[in-house]
């Protein structure tokens, strides 16, 4: 709370022209770290049906039939051949083969790496947008008065 | 005579003012031209540094690895296996290439900066001696 009432009076010493400036600045980050927690978002969402596929895989057995999606529309018979092993998409063009633990253990760990990475955006992004809303009402304020007393 | 004088005077800073102007007009297209160039340099630096984080993480993967586990590397679209050891090399060697090249771009960006800071001086100086020639006119 001290903080926010130091910022508060910095804010209100600024000019109108300054004040513009910090809510625009503030929105653009707004905007930037809102647009980073959707794509974590949609990340997280990917790990979690990775994870779901392979918790499926895990449970059918060897020479299972199975239909393998060649695009969006077609499918093509075939049999499970290995159901104990997977191969993990680790970035920049790299597989690594990892048993089904091993590949739900990677999945989780992303997955909590994630999560904790969105927390840390979302308390940057709201002391950001908190310094932009008071900036906003200021910036009401001191236009208000200029009109009033013009 | 005075009143030539007075003619041949205002022509010379009429001439004076424009060239101000004019010169004041090519230091702002300057200013234009960095401020571009900056912001494409911010854009390189932005596509590597999410690039070396990439690479850092896929680092930290393969160092989690035994000697004995099978990599295979995505080339078009084939995958290829390859050696632990390999990746790896391959992978730090990468990432000293991007950790160099942010650095060539920090420094770059720093340069353009500086130089965007004295056009911006000098562009307010020009505004200035403008402002100041306009009131001279303005109280002859």
């Amino acid at each position: 709370m001290a903080t926010s009432a130091g910022s508060w009076k910095g804010l209100e010493r600024m000019s109108v022209e300054q004040l513009k400036a910090v809510k625009e600045q503030g929105d653009l980050e707004v905007n930037l770290l809102q647009e980073s927690l959707s794509n974590i978002r949609t990340a997280t969402t990917r790990l979690e049906i990775a994870s779901s596929a392979l918790n499926d895989l895990s449970l059918r057995p060897q020479g299972n039939q199975i239909l393998v999606p060649l695009t969006a529309s077609l499918y093509v018979p075939a049999t499970l051949h290995d159901s104990q092993h997977v191969l993990v998409d680790v970035g920049t063009g790299y597989f690594i083969q990892k048993t089904m633990p091993q590949g739900k253990h990677y999945c989780d760990r992303k997955i909590n790496l994630l999560k904790s990475n969105f927390d840390q955006l979302l308390e940057v992004a709201s002391k950001k947008k908190n310094v932009a809303d008071e900036a906003g009402v200021i910036l009401q304020a001191k236009l208000k008065q200029l009109e009033s007393s013009s | 005579m005075n009143r030539r004088r007075s003619e041949l005077r205002n022509a010379m800073s009429s001439s004076n003012l424009r060239d101000l102007q004019r010169e004041l007009e090519n230091k702002a297209n300057d200013l234009s031209k960095l401020q571009k160039e900056i912001a494409k340099n911010h854009q390189m630096r932005k596509k590597y540094t999410v690039q070396l984080g990439e690479n850092e993480l896929v680092l930290k993967e393969l160092d989690l690895l035994k000697d004995d586990a099978n990599v295979y590397k995505l080339i078009g679209p084939v995958l290829v296996k390859q050696d632990l050891a390999e990746a790896n090399a391959n992978v730090r060697k990468r990432i000293e290439y991007i950790s160099a090249e942010l650095k060539r771009l920090d420094a770059t960006v720093q340069d353009l900066e500086e130089k965007q800071n004295s056009k911006k001086d000098t562009i307010l100086k020009l505004q200035q001696r403008i402002q100041s020639f306009q009131a001279g006119k303005g109280k002859a």
